[in-house]
């Protein structure tokens, strides 16, 4: 008997749906995706299709190295999804995880070439460098928010820019930083450079370990602690908290600075990361190009539904069809169709929360088995609905698009 | 309910697959671009277009690859890329290429490569080496440079500007060999000396921006008449000026002229040319003349030049844009640097650490007497 | 058996650990005012809803007028002639009158809405039954009450012959009620059958024919209202005898709490203040009631009080301190419990546990958090403690997540959290609005309590009654300001009354006039109100 009550526990659990409802919306995505990989180049579409969703592993020369990869490349999305998922809980969304991501990256690249310091220090320093740039850059969108009340959605977009084209400034404007004839920085020091894990050919390093530490962190943060409860309660119902006697600006600040300090981590991953090639570094052009690693943080927080653990797989996930979309290249399909598919695959698991309505309304249609979902349903639209009346009069009535 | 749905979804899927499959084809010779694709009117095109004429003709599978970022270790993983793919002969259009050239040679010997432009060496420049497998393909930047000072005094010019990036050796060069080409222009029509005058400048940088575009207008300003902008994008702010103080413009590396109708000719790299030739030396047996090491591509082999055809649907000539030059003239000039009648200096001693020679410098080793040199 | 319109037989719908409607049977007929009376969580609303084609049943069937017919969705339900108003208004709030009736069926010429006719049928509607709404009034500048009205007038427009009514009075000002009750005699008149859900018995008395009573998801019975009594009814839904008056020990005011000086509060819109210039004080061991119509600054002036809205003039000082620039956590740490009106938008995170919501306004506590991580076992504890003593129904105790919870059992958890916690004074605003017999009793026992452990008590509510029965003391406010002290044995509800719509002021200041012209507007409603 207990272990029935068990099962119907897990299967009554909530996450248990969401988790259906996100392999289902990955499926349709991959579905669509498909149909225009069919589209670009009929002969080759279903294996193009299988390298993509094998991150190309069982096509690679090294499959240990494109593991490897896939989890090197991870680190970005995650760390930047994290910012977004967990800003989230407090009801913003922070789209301004670009611009935070490539101040990180500008702070540890600065810290890197500005203080000659011993290795095992020298990188340690480089990332706090670059939580603290993206710390600031976060801040920023949250002091604007918390003090002058404007959208952080409108300010983060500015901000974006505008880091993106002070940091290609200062990196243009820095000798010691970049390299004119190849339009891009010189290599980083091998003392900022974060240590390897040691497969060969891959750049993976401990970066992924931070990054998932990260995730844990967050989740405790958010699960267990006085901060991340006042966090939820803001984010869930901003009223409440008011009545609770919660300190609504200090904690958009705080969350907004370690929403950027994420992003900003991020950053330093990236440029930070050890090269294969020995000698050589990741290196940043400045082309003015607002970062892509923030958008897939975007995705990867709605595809993990802003849980940090949750995050840990979705950004994996994209990581791994990312590297397999690179691998479609065998296949004769061009990196333009790839990211048209990868694009669909994430947008369509971004959707994971309607198909789950979409799925209870079938359900709902059965009696017995589906009610308790209809049950679930009935109390989303509700809340949408009273939404209308209820709280229509509030303002930041911008909470509500993603649970 | 769900499940029955995802189940659904799953046999849709791999149904379709099974009806979409196919092997996976090897493609023997493989492009990796350096930024953006093959069609950049850049060492990109030139190059394909040169891997596409020859492999066409062969019958030989080919493609192209785009790296993911323009990092060293993207670049080397779009050349594992593409061996992946089974190529056995990689081109590398252009010098960013150097150091996964260089990993890559080591890694993969039994594959070969044709490097553009650059020289494979680590990334600390400690060494230069090009292995067997590989052909580095260099051009006489001095001739093109040469022939293109030459056409335009010879069209009557006589108040000329130059514009490089950054003085690379290979910037430097094209701006030697303008200067020698001036020159020569000038004591052929026996100009007297100090007659003819040129703007020399380095932007220091390969960029298209504002600085860029009002150093070019102060030179015209100052009496330019025409810039040889031999800089990367900053050519794109020479030709803004230009299009902005009706001026001319000289393009470099491939034939710009449908940039800009402002673009009298271009100081060309032979690029498909030389691809195909070193890709037809690795097909007939005979690549051991390239391997190994770097080959200058000059006029003798067709590795530089003016263009002098124009593309399909353009009812003008290469020449068209010029007031006086003629074909004519141009095949005299070129067949006496062809056949090393005329050789011009590719390189100058320069005091300056940044490669920037001073007026005297240049006239001194050059040999001007009709020119005279303003370095700005 | 014919003269039913609607029978509903043997229905049964259970959810995840909860039964909530156990086969019951409620047969409407034709022209009647059928009234459906339970505690809250007993099913009434499960049980309208499953009408309405929200819910399926597990077990039962519906008739209507004696062909068994299947209700998939509300819009079955509506082809059927069944119409709804639910508890939360379904209204844009951004639309007019006009625009929220017509929604979903909305007449269309050439692509463009058809206003005219559309309008014509809405004021012909809202003449007959003396509905009195502006059609052109935007939603949300007219009061609640007359959103209701156009929840009633889109029924009436879709031709509905079965019309619920869920806990309609529960969100209205008593004329108002009044007025409702009015307008359901008046459809009932004309041949609609009305389903009257409520837990006021004097409501039932005064217009049900019949009334149906559940408990605890069972059906208990269904009586003519002729033949029947309050207290059987009472007996009836809480299954036991019910106390309808508190009662209380005589006893004497002891210090001063909380004092109240010359306040002023801004409103929201509009230059006149929504307090204005009040000055009043609470004692411990005593309960100061504060009636009025619903919008005269008595929800203004406890959020100022709790630091909700800032005080634009006046002082706050609470037990001696000048709490007039606190924040909000200073002043309940200063000892101040609040009940908020809205329990949704301040009194809960409905998607909080149960646990997590009742440490709302103490989780930083010792007892609660160490180091900055949250004792979740002592909160777990702490709940189930909460529960038992205030015997707070859900499905899962203290892991609940709050909004699956009847609306009852919502209210009684922030009851026992605000009373549980030390305080000094309690603001308690509408406590039991939407409760039912049982639990006012419980609520108002639990205010008594207090004032007899000597705490201040400051009651807000729009229930005469309750305010009579409960407080040792009365203010009325009326459009902002106090307009007179009573003492609520030596006063009546139509003493009150008068007072509340601004007839008269204590002074000898009484402005006939402005009354006349709060009565005008009470009774044409806001309907015109939207300039």
């Amino acid at each position: 008997m207990p272990e029935q009550n068990r099962i119907q526990k897990i299967r009554n659990h909530p996450g248990s749906a969401s988790f259906l409802a996100t392999i289902l919306a990955i499926f349709s995505g991959l579905l669509l995706g498909f149909l225009i990989m069919l589209l670009a180049g009929p002969s080759a579409a279903g294996n193009g299709i299988l390298v993509v969703l094998t991150g190309g592993i069982p096509v690679a020369l090294n499959a240990a190295k494109q593991l490897g990869q896939i989890f090197y490349q991870a680190v970005p999305v995650l760390l930047t999804g994290l910012s977004v998922g967990f800003v989230f809980k407090l009801g913003l969304f922070n789209i301004g995880v670009a611009g935070q991501y490539t101040m990180g990256l500008f702070f540890a690249m600065y810290a890197a070439f500005s203080f000659p310091l011993p290795s095992g220090v020298h990188w340690v320093v480089c990332l706090l460098a670059g939580m603290l740039g993206g710390a600031l850059w976060g801040t920023l969108t949250g002091l604007l928010k918390a003090w002058r009340g404007v959208n952080e959605v409108i300010a983060a977009i500015m901000l974006n820019y505008i880091g993106m084209y002070l940091v290609d400034m200062w990196v243009q404007g820095n000798t010691a930083m970049y390299e004119a004839s190849r339009a891009r920085t010189k290599y980083i020091p091998a003392s900022a450079q974060l240590p390897s894990l040691g497969i060969s050919g891959s750049n993976l390093n401990i970066g992924i370990f931070l990054a998932i530490g990260a995730a844990v962190l967050l989740w405790i943060v958010l699960n267990k602690t006085v901060f991340g409860y006042e966090l939820r309660a803001t984010g869930l119902n901003p009223d409440a908290a008011v009545y609770a006697g919660m300190n609504s600006r200090r904690n958009i600040l705080v969350t907004m600075l370690i929403g950027g300090a994420l992003a900003g981590l991020g950053g330093a991953c990236t440029i930070l990361a050890p090269a294969v090639i020995p000698g050589s570094s990741v290196t940043y052009e400045p082309i003015n190009v607002i970062a892509q690693a923030g958008f897939h943080g975007i995705a990867a927080a709605l595809l993990g539904g802003a849980n940090p653990l949750g995050i840990i797989f979705s950004a994996i996930f994209i990581s791994l069809i990312r590297r397999g979309g690179s691998a479609a290249a065998l296949y004769g399909y061009r990196l333009e169709i790839i990211d048209i598919v990868i694009a669909v695959v994430i947008y369509c698991a971004s959707f994971s929360l309607l198909i789950r309505e979409l799925t209870e309304k079938i359900g709902q249609k059965r009696t017995g088995a589906g009610a308790e979902r209809s049950e679930m349903t009935k109390k989303h639209r509700t809340r949408k609905e009273s939404g209308m009346t209820d709280r229509g009069k509030k303002e930041g009535g911008d909470t509500a698009w993603i649970r | 309910m769900k499940k029955r749905i995802a189940l659904l979804l799953m046999i849709c899927l791999f149904g379709v697959m099974s009806a979409g499959c196919a092997g996976r084809e090897a493609y023997e010779i493989a492009l990796v671009t350096d930024k953006g694709n093959v069609d950049d009117r850049s060492f990109n095109q030139g190059a394909w277009e040169g891997v596409v004429e020859f492999a066409g003709e062969q019958g030989i599978s080919h493609k192209f690859y785009r790296p993911e970022a323009s990092t060293d270790d993207a670049y080397f993983a779009a050349i594992e890329l593409a061996i992946q793919g089974g190529a056995k002969v990689i081109v590398t259009p252009g010098y960013l290429f150097e150091v996964a050239v260089y990993y890559a040679q080591l890694a993969y010997p039994e594959v070969t490569f044709i490097l553009l432009d650059g020289t494979p060496h680590t990334a600390d420049y400690a060494i230069y080496e090009t292995k067997e497998n590989v052909a580095g393909v260099l051009y006489a930047e001095e001739e093109a440079g040469y022939l293109a000072g030459y056409a335009a005094v010879m069209d009557g010019m006589r108040c000329l500007g130059f514009v490089g990036g950054m003085a690379v050796p290979s910037v430097q060069a094209f701006g030697y060999g303008y200067l020698q080409g001036i020159e020569a222009a000038a004591r052929e029509l026996l100009l007297p000396a100090d007659s003819v005058r040129v703007i020399y400048h380095y932007t220091g940088n390969f960029e298209e921006n504002d600085t860029n575009k009002q150093s070019a207008r102060a030179m015209y300003a100052s009496g330019a008449e025409v810039i040889f902008a031999c800089g990367g994008a900053a050519g794109k702010s020479v030709i803004s000026a230009a299009v902005e103080e009706h001026k001319k413009v000289i393009g470099v590396d491939v034939d710009q002229r449908y940039d800009s109708s402002t673009v009298i000719t271009s100081a060309m790299k032979g690029l498909s040319a030389s691809v195909k030739e070193v890709l037809e030396s690795v097909y007939d047996g005979t690549f051991s003349e390239y391997a190994g090491k770097a080959t200058y591509f000059t006029a003798a082999n067709h590795g530089i030049g003016l263009p002098t055809t124009v593309a399909a649907g353009d009812n003008g000539t290469a020449f068209d844009r010029f007031v006086h030059f003629t074909q004519e003239e141009y095949e005299a000039v070129f067949s006496r640097l062809a056949d090393g009648t005329v050789d011009p200096v590719r390189t100058v001693s320069v005091a300056d650490a940044g490669g920037i020679a001073t007026a005297e410098e240049l006239k001194a080793q050059l040999g001007l007497e009709c020119v005279t040199v303003e370095v700005r | 058996m014919e003269e039913y319109v609607i029978e509903m037989r043997h229905i049964t719908k259970r959810f995840p650990g909860v039964l909530a409607n156990d086969d019951i049977t409620l047969c409407l007929k034709k022209g009647e005012i059928h009234a459906l009376l339970g505690e809250n969580g007993a099913g009434k609303s499960t049980l309208m809803s499953v009408l309405f084609g929200l819910y399926q049943p597990e077990k039962g069937e519906i008739r209507k007028n004696g062909r068994t017919v299947k209700i998939n969705n509300p819009n079955d339900a509506n082809r059927l002639g069944i119409g709804m108003v639910h508890q939360h208004f379904k209204l844009v709030e951004n639309f007019t009158v006009l625009e929220n009736v017509m929604l979903g069926m909305e007449s269309c010429r050439f692509g463009f809405l058809d206003r005219t006719e559309a309008e014509q049928r809405v004021r012909e509607l809202s003449e007959r039954y003396h509905l009195q709404v502006n059609p052109d009034a935007l939603v949300e500048k007219i009061s609640v009450g007359m959103q209701q009205r156009v929840e009633i007038l889109k029924m009436l427009y879709r031709d509905n012959e079965i019309l619920i009514f869920d806990e309609p009075t529960a969100v209205l000002a008593p004329q108002e009620i009044g007025e409702l009750l009015q307008i359901m005699k008046g459809f009932a008149a004309e041949g609609k059958s009305i389903l009257f859900i409520t837990h006021k018995l004097g409501e039932i008395m005064a217009v049900a024919d019949r009334c149906t009573v559940l408990c605890k998801g069972k059906y208990i019975g269904t009586v003519e209202i002729e033949k029947t009594t309050r207290e059987e009814l009472s007996r009836m839904m809480v299954g036991r005898e019910v106390q309808l008056t508190v009662e209380k020990q005589e006893q004497s005011a002891g210090e001063e709490v909380l004092s109240v000086e010359k306040l002023t509060v801004a409103a929201k819109h509009g230059k006149k203040p929504a307090v204005h210039n009040v000055s009043f004080s609470v004692r411990s061991g005593e309960i100061v009631g504060i009636a009025g119509i619903e919008g005269n600054g008595q929800t203004e002036l406890v959020y100022a009080l709790t630091g909700l809205l800032p005080v634009a003039k006046g002082k706050l000082i609470l037990r001696g301190k000048d709490i007039t620039k606190a924040s909000v956590r200073e002043r309940s740490l200063a000892g101040i419990s609040h009940i908020p009106e809205d329990r949704h938008r301040h009194g809960l995170v409905l998607d909080f546990s149960l646990a997590e919501n009742m440490v709302l306004r103490r989780y930083r506590e010792p007892e609660f958090a160490k180091y900055g991580f949250l004792k979740k076992d002592a909160m777990e504890e702490y709940a189930n403690r909460l529960i038992a003593r205030f015997d707070v129904r859900s499905g899962s105790g203290a892991d609940t997540v709050v909004r699956s919870m009847s609306g009852g059992n919502q209210q009684k958890a922030v009851i026992a959290r605000e009373v549980d916690r030390e305080h000094t004074l309690l603001a308690a605003v509408q406590p039991t609005r939407g409760l039912d017999v049982g639990a006012i009793e419980f609520v108002q026992r639990e205010l008594v309590e207090c004032r007899e452990k000597g705490n201040a008590v400051l009651l807000v509510s729009l229930e005469l009654e309750e305010i009579l029965n409960v407080s040792d003391r009365i203010l009325v406010m009326y459009e902002g300001e106090i307009v007179g002290e009573f003492d609520p044995k030596k006063t009546t509800a139509q003493e009150l009354g008068y007072y509340m719509a601004g007839a008269k002021q204590t002074g000898g200041t009484a402005k006939e006039q402005t009354g006349k012209k709060q009565e005008n507007k009470s009774l044409e409603a806001s309907g015109k109100e939207e300039g």
